[in-house]
């Protein structure tokens, strides 16, 4: 990785830690839905990362959201489990070309692909961070209940921001 | 041999992911409740000046609802002092010689979690320490778990480790208020004796015996009244008076008194 992506990567892990801190944490529809978009990050790493480097950015992305939450371990244990799965995920909606490098985005996988890798990506990230958070498990159909809007609240918001940011042409 | 080191160097990223697994749940697991303290402590100098920039953009936004609420609780201070007698005043000067209070901000808050935490600006440098209460214009808020240099994580009423011993305004039969989740304008008052003459709609206030809380702070009032399982005590639904999700400023009550009362009760556990 050079160091034009390191420095871009970390700008969006502070703004995207600033944003989840300030901002969305602070979001509870109904009382318990959150979204958790910081996961935006996960989402877009590059099939040219190596592994142990999409674990350590992950692990210290959550460790910072934990820090500023109060929450010891919740979203770095969370996330370092997605960022394990991310590189498998994506071949499952593409076959990747050996000498390609692919970001995931709804130009390179195309738009219903990259939808559901959005989907299973936040899915698996927020039932395993909703089950943590919720030790020792009580009340299933409340853990169930925030798993799904959760869910669904993040898949709108990466939408939503693909969408804007596919249709100004940038791509991070 | 060579292909097993090839394979560890291969799959050392497997070694990293259990690595940082185990290392974020020693965090979220192996914690007891007073590292979990320190945790928020530290976390908060860091965070807490983030956060009160954050909370000074809200003040912004606030600032005129807040101006109002001033008004009015000025309004109701001034009107209690006309109906004082002389030699009431002189008690009650003197009561409030020996209770403070300190104003403080909150600047970070959440209702959502089971175990709800508010972050205030003022610290032990302003002379908050643990088990002070923290109540606003409208009523009781909670207690100050930690207090650190600048800041302080108060436990609000929404946390289903607070206990605050309450009773019926105008008489002496007194309960606790706890929070079992769920609805954060919602609290439960138990062990209220059988015989107490409690009806819908009565003010709930603070009994001031364990000097956490004056006498008198305003909690809430009876939303529904049912009989516990053993029989014996009352189990009183209470409507908060204070929208915990929404709090501006607060006050911190800080006892000059010298802690005899605790002290007595510490001999008697002996």
């Amino acid at each position: 990785m050079d160091n034009g992506s390191f420095i871009r990567r970390l700008f969006l892990l502070i703004g995207l830690v600033l944003l989840q801190v300030l901002f969305l944490n602070r979001i509870c529809l109904f009382g318990y839905v959150t979204p958790l978009f910081y996961i935006w990050m996960i989402v877009r790493f590059d099939s040219s990362m190596k592994r142990s480097g999409i674990l350590l950015w992950a692990f210290f992305m959550g460790l910072l959201i934990d820090i500023f939450s109060g929450t010891p371990g919740l979203n770095a244990a969370s996330a370092t489990f997605l960022a394990m799965l991310q590189p498998g995920i994506v071949k499952l909606f593409v076959s990747l070309d050996r000498h390609d490098v692919l970001i995931p985005c709804s130009a390179s996988m195309g738009g219903r692909q990259f939808a559901g890798y959005l989907l299973l990506m936040t899915v698996l990230h927020h039932t395993v961070y909703f089950i943590l958070r919720s030790i020792p498990l009580g009340d299933w159909t409340v853990l169930v209940l925030k798993i799904v809007f959760s869910t669904l609240l993040t898949f709108i918001f990466m939408l939503v921001t693909e969408y804007v940011t596919g249709a100004s042409g940038s791509k991070r | 041999m060579r292909s097993l080191l090839d394979f560890i160097v291969r799959h050392s990223y497997v070694f990293l992911f259990i690595l940082l697994e185990t290392l974020s749940l020693v965090l979220l697991f192996g914690f007891n409740d007073r590292q979990k303290e320190v945790f928020l402590t530290s976390a908060n100098s860091v965070s807490g000046t983030l956060f009160e920039w954050r909370s000074g953009v809200d003040q912004f936004f606030l600032i005129r609802k807040e101006n109002a609420q001033l008004v009015e609780e000025n309004t109701r201070l001034r009107n209690m002092l006309y109906e004082l007698t002389d030699s009431q005043l002189v008690s009650t000067a003197r009561a409030l010689s020996s209770d403070g209070a300190v104003a403080a901000r909150v600047i970070d808050n959440s209702v959502r979690k089971d175990d709800n935490y508010i972050t205030i600006n003022k610290g032990s440098r302003d002379g908050i320490a643990p088990g002070m209460g923290v109540y606003s214009s409208d009523g009781v808020v909670g207690v100050v778990m930690v207090a650190g240099k600048r800041y302080s994580v108060v436990m609000p009423i929404l946390n289903g480790n607070t206990s605050i011993s309450c009773k019926k305004k105008g008489s002496d039969s007194f309960g606790f208020l706890e929070w079992t989740g769920g609805n954060p304008y919602v609290a439960q008052l138990r062990d209220m004796p059988y015989h107490s003459e409690v009806e819908l709609g009565d003010t709930i206030v603070t009994t001031g015996f364990s000097s956490v809380f004056p006498e008198g702070i305003p909690v809430g009032t009876v939303d529904r009244v049912e009989h516990s399982k053993n029989g014996y005590t009352l189990k009183i639904q209470v409507n908060l008076a204070c929208d915990i999700s929404n709090l501006g400023w607060v006050y911190v009550h800080t006892l000059t008194r010298d802690g005899e009362i605790d002290a007595l009760y510490e001999e008697i556990m002996k």
